[in-house]
């Protein structure tokens, strides 16, 4: 029980490094049973953690090596070169990975925004109302991850420069759109988070379905729907062979493809390895700088058992 | 189960109550953006695919100028050759064995880390739910360079550690531990994202369904295993169902180490003779086949344990 | 209403799209009709990868570009097989760009689906300018010119110069005496090798293939002929298998960080490469600068005097353009032009294939890393002469995928070569006649 107070308490405990390492806040008049730490997850959680940034550390060490430390010195011992090499990436053909990184931007914030609203709606609908015809839908859509997307890359392309917008913006967006994953997420986080009884409510108050979705289903998704959001932004973010197949154009490119064209500059031409690495490093920063923006919300079931009630 | 069962019922019945009456095209405008993305960006795709495995370009001559290669009517030609192709099948057998190590693995720790940051007092859950997360955000770009550092004997830390304890120093790209070399990597960048998945829904199950087992004195141990995963279990079923996906598509785990090792074919996985055919042999056809193949068994094997699970959860409901 | 408001924001934003390919669509047919067979006024597009490609386009563009009013934009792009599928792709929706740089062993393939254009009318007296066994490569043996040629790579050997003085050993003349350089070295250094097998570049291994006089490809009235399993390639594949299964070289792939470690630490002690190697070298061994030295490839037989190639490109204008004429004029200034020329290797750091380019100019100088060597680009120049013919076929791509795995395989279990090489024959031939192409047995 008190446990759960302090959870409702403190929606916003676990937002920051800070906040979660501060000790939890006493709740109305019990022990100091909650001081304690729960050892063994926490352990295991550490655990976890090293374990995943080890390859991740990796690329933070081989950023600030130089290009004659790369492959010459221990492969976890820092190097010198981290402000040398920042600025040769930002010297690299006019600061043109400033500009991949503003497309990366655009390509996933504008995507996966739309992207969640689509799979909003759709998961709403598929949860909350029984049509005919509903499951049979809902499998068509997961079906379509079935083909995999290496080979209907071409087919998409044949079909966009049938009205002439390959090699543009709108090409590498519009593919992305609709995400089977999302949709699934979405239904699912929508049965469990919007109870029926309050649509009905109401739907007695002679609200309209719409603005039923709007009011009330959408805020209860929240925690789910920012998830969606984090999804589709990283996949977007890291996704390469759509814009490759797409675009020709090399300022329209997102920094997955940028940097790979850092890489792959033919058989006689060395790659530019450290900038490609001090690259995808940089790359991470908004990521991580989204992450911690969007785990705030993961919080909210204080939000939606208080409209329940 | 049986906490949501009674409420799913609920939904379903007030739905049906009123959504007969009103709103009864809603659903259908609801759905209408995803309809039309699906039919531009899916089913045309995916069509056109099928039309271009069932077809092949015919070359006369030499194949030099202009009008020396049609498209032409191939029937089942590149099912057949796609089929009858040994390396196809040693490449499921090769995913599948990569399957039974991953999936179990990734799911299992994303339930398990899912379940820990939930749980009550346990500490630094911000920190290590990030870093967990960020495998999932490094650039595929860099990764061929970065498990290259992490697995050549030559410069790889491990070695170097092994090699200071005198212990014995598997060659961990080839054979056996080569799967486990691959399936680390997909682990390593898969679990983060499972566990986002789990955790979300745990964050969205209502804290008032603990209070009673609370007070009947249930411990965090029993509260997870007897409300918690029951709970999730949309959310396990959804993420085995992308993870089987995933594993019968694997492209990117094989493709990183292949510049790496002599133990990498260009057509270790199934998924990776498609890109070499498509896009290293520039054989869009057979591709095509292979591709709708690998569709199929996904098909069948991905919506099979759908089903097997969404009956498994029909007989848990107690009405 | 916000509801008029979105259409209209939909409506302009589908005018503004439209707009903007309707004007690109305006201004090429335009030029089209004012100058259809004049290197009018045109602005083209080109995928190319040679870093620096934009600067050299700049200079065409302040200077003979100005005076005739096409401008050359490039987009860079990233190089590799994959390329020649998007461009295949690009060329399917005739949304290919104007010019495109190609490898030579791709230029059958970009024929064969019919994206290159024929620009010999336009490029009259060019061939000239090109060693007979490069400017083959553009035309595929046919009287068309499919290409210009850009760059090219002569193999050569490289070696520590330090480490063979140490360890008492001349540099090979023969393949005979490379062998056993080999042995030798391991046996005074058992921890070292001499180079490695690596099956992960088959340019590598075409160009050794080349050397020995093989032909890969040839044409028989309307028929191909395959030549992969003949002599001059058994011979060559049967001598690395041999020092592979003997152990006195190492086995695994290049261009990983392990290789490049092992270049550095002298680990391995010579490399078997083309002029672009000082590069190469630069970024996978920076500790070694000044102490590598080059020579001419060891040779099959005493005084014979032959290499192959292992790189290199060509550029090339494709059918979607409407602007060809246009398009073969600065393909040729690029490819010819001295200041051009000079521009390429200093910016993109290109190894000429224009012959009068090779020696002199940014090419008067040895690379930095080779400054103990000064002669290196004079040696090279002569070596660049010695390039024994290539041939190319409409299935390079299938060829050489079959070669990295066949090859590969045999390397790690160290078995027979030549069986792998058959089976890369055999494949070959196979994908051809499945195609439909005339095979000659």
């Amino acid at each position: 029980m008190t446990s759960i107070t302090a959870r409702k308490s403190a929606p916003a405990a676990g937002t920051t490094p800070g906040a979660a390492q501060a000790p939890p806040r006493p709740a109305a008049g019990r022990p100091p049973l909650r001081h304690r730490i729960a050892l063994l997850p926490t352990a295991a959680l550490v655990l976890g953690a090293v374990y995943c940034l080890l390859p991740v550390a990796w690329v933070l060490v081989a950023a600030t090596k130089s290009g004659r430390e790369l492959f010459s010195t221990f492969t976890f011992l820092p190097g010198t070169g981290f402000t040398e090499n920042i600025a040769d990436l930002h010297a690299y053909r006019d600061g043109i990975y400033w500009r991949w990184m503003g497309n990366s931007a655009f390509y996933a914030g504008f995507g996966a925004l739309l992207s969640t609203a689509v799979s909003a709606v759709s998961g709403y609908a598929l949860a909350l109302y029984r049509f005919p015809g509903r499951e049979a839908v809902f499998k068509v859509l997961l079906a379509g991850v079935l083909m995999p997307p290496v080979i209907l890359a071409v087919p998409q392309y044949l079909l966009l420069a049938k009205v002439d917008l390959t090699d543009s913006y709108l090409s590498v967006l519009l593919p992305l759109l609709l995400s089977p994953y999302g949709v699934y997420l979405a239904r699912i986080y929508a049965s469990a988070a919007v109870p029926a009884d309050v649509v009905e409510a109401a739907r007695m108050d002679g609200a309209g379905e719409w603005r039923i979705f709007t009011r009330i289903g959408l805020p209860m998704m929240v925690p789910g729907l920012v998830t969606i959001f984090l999804f589709q932004f990283v996949a977007i973010w890291n996704n390469f062979l759509l814009p490759y197949i797409m675009l020709g154009d090399d300022e329209k490119f997102p920094m997955t493809l940028g940097l790979y064209t850092l890489l792959a500059q033919g058989s006689n031409t060395p790659a530019l390895y450290t900038l490609v690495i001090t690259g995808a490093l940089l790359a991470l920063l908004p990521l991580i700088a989204l992450f911690l923006f969007i785990q705030r919300f993961w919080s909210l079931d204080l939000l939606s058992g208080a409209v329940k009630s | 189960m049986t906490t949501t069962a009674p409420r799913a019922n609920a939904t379903a019945a007030a739905v049906r109550r009123s959504g007969a009456r009103r709103g009864r095209s809603a659903p259908f405008a609801f759905l209408a953006p995803a309809a039309v993305l699906f039919a531009l960006f899916f089913a045309l795709p995916i069509g056109y695919a099928i039309w271009l495995s069932l077809h092949k370009v015919e070359v006369k001559g030499l194949g030099l100028g202009k009008g020396a290669r049609s498209e032409v009517w191939a029937g089942l030609t590149n099912y057949t050759d796609a089929l009858t192709d040994s390396e196809l099948l040693d490449g499921a057998l090769r995913v599948l064995g990569y399957g039974a190590i991953v999936v179990p693995t990734m799911l299992g720790l994303a339930l398990l880390f899912a379940l820990m940051l939930d749980a009550d007092r346990v500490r630094l859950t911000s920190v290590t739910r990030l870093a967990i997360f960020l495998p999932y955000a490094v650039p595929g770009v860099i990764a061929a360079l970065l498990w290259g550092f992490l697995y050549l004997p030559d410069v790889s830390p491990f070695y170097y550690v092994l090699d200071a304890l005198g212990l014995p120093q598997p060659d961990l790209l080839d054979g056996g531990p080569l799967f486990f070399s691959l399936s680390n990597i997909a682990v390593w960048g898969g679990t983060g994202f499972n566990m986002i998945v789990i955790y979300t829904s745990l964050r969205s199950i209502p804290a008032e369904v603990y209070e009673a087992a609370r007070l009947d004195g249930c411990s965090q141990f029993q509260i997870a295993l007897r409300i918690k995963i029951p709970m999730v279990a949309p959310s396990l079923v959804l993420t085995f169902f992308f993870s089987i996906i995933a594993t019968l598509q694997v492209f990117a785990e094989p493709t990183t180490l292949k510049p790496l090792t002599n133990s990498v074919s260009t057509t270790w996985s199934p998924l990776m003779k498609v890109y070499q055919d498509a896009f290293g042999n520039g054989d869009l056809h057979a591709a095509a086949a292979t591709a709708v193949i690998i569709a199929v068994v996904t098909l069948a094997l991905s919506f099979g344990f759908l089903r097997a699970a969404n009956s498994r959860t029909q007989q848990g409901e107690p009405r | 209403m916000p509801f008029t408001l979105r259409r209209r924001l939909v409506a302009t934003t589908v005018a503004g799209l439209l707009g903007a390919t309707a004007l690109t669509a305006c201004d090429s047919s335009g030029d089209e009709s004012a100058a259809p067979a004049e290197a009018g006024p045109a602005a083209l597009t080109y995928w190319a990868w040679a870093p620096g490609m934009d600067k050299v386009a700049d200079l065409w563009n302040k200077g003979p570009g100005k005076e005739s009013g096409i401008t050359v934009t490039v987009k860079k792009q990233a190089s590799g097989d994959d390329l020649v599928t998007k461009i295949l792709t690009a060329a399917k929706a005739h949304q290919a760009p104007d010019l495109v740089q190609a490898e030579y062993q791709a230029l059958p393939t970009l024929v064969s689906n019919d994206v290159l254009a024929d620009i010999s009318k336009e490029v009259e007296g060019v061939e000239e300018k090109f060693a007979p066994g490069v400017w083959q490569q553009a035309t595929l043996g046919t009287d068309a010119v499919y290409a210009i040629p850009q760059d090219s790579g002569p193999m050569m050997f490289y070696y520590r110069q330090d480490l063979f003085k140490q360890y008492g050993l001349t540099v090979p003349t023969t393949w005979d005496e490379f062998a056993e350089t080999a042995r030798t070295l391991k046996e005074k250094a058992p921890d070292k090798a001499l180079t490695t097998f690596s099956a992960n570049d088959a340019g590598l291994f075409a160009g050794l293939a080349q050397q020995a006089g093989a032909r890969w490809w040839s044409t028989e009235g309307e028929k191909w002929k395959v030549g992969i399993d003949d002599a001059a390639t058994r011979k060559v594949a049967t001598f690395w298998g041999g020092l592979v299964k003997e152990g006195v070289i190492d086995n695994q792939p290049m261009y990983t960080p392990a290789w490049n470690k092992a270049l550095n630490t002298g680990e391995q002690i010579a490399w078997v490469s083309a002029v672009w190697a000082p590069g190469t070298l630069t970024t996978a061994a920076p500790d070694t600068k000044g102490k590598w030295a080059m020579a001419p490839l060891p040779q099959w037989s005493g005084g014979a005097q032959a290499t192959g190639s292992w790189g290199g490109s060509s550029t090339a204008v494709t059918n979607d353009s409407k602007h060809k004429a246009a398009a073969a004029k600065f393909v040729t200034w690029l490819n010819t032009d001295p200041t051009a020329l000079a521009a390429l290797v200093k910016e993109s750091g290109i190894y000429p294939a224009a012959t009068a380019a090779q020696t002199g100019g940014a090419l008067s100088k040895a690379p930095d890393f080779f400054s103990n060597q000064p002669t290196f680009y004079a040696e090279a120049a002569a070596i660049a002469k010695t390039t024994a013919p290539s041939a190319w076929g409409p299935n390079v791509n299938v060829a050489y995928t079959t070669f990295r795995d066949a090859f590969a395989r045999a390397a790690k279990d160290k078995t027979d070569f030549g069986a792998a090489l058959r089976t890369m024959h055999d494949t070959t031939v196979a994908d051809l006649k499945k195609q439909g192409f005339g095979v000659a047995e």
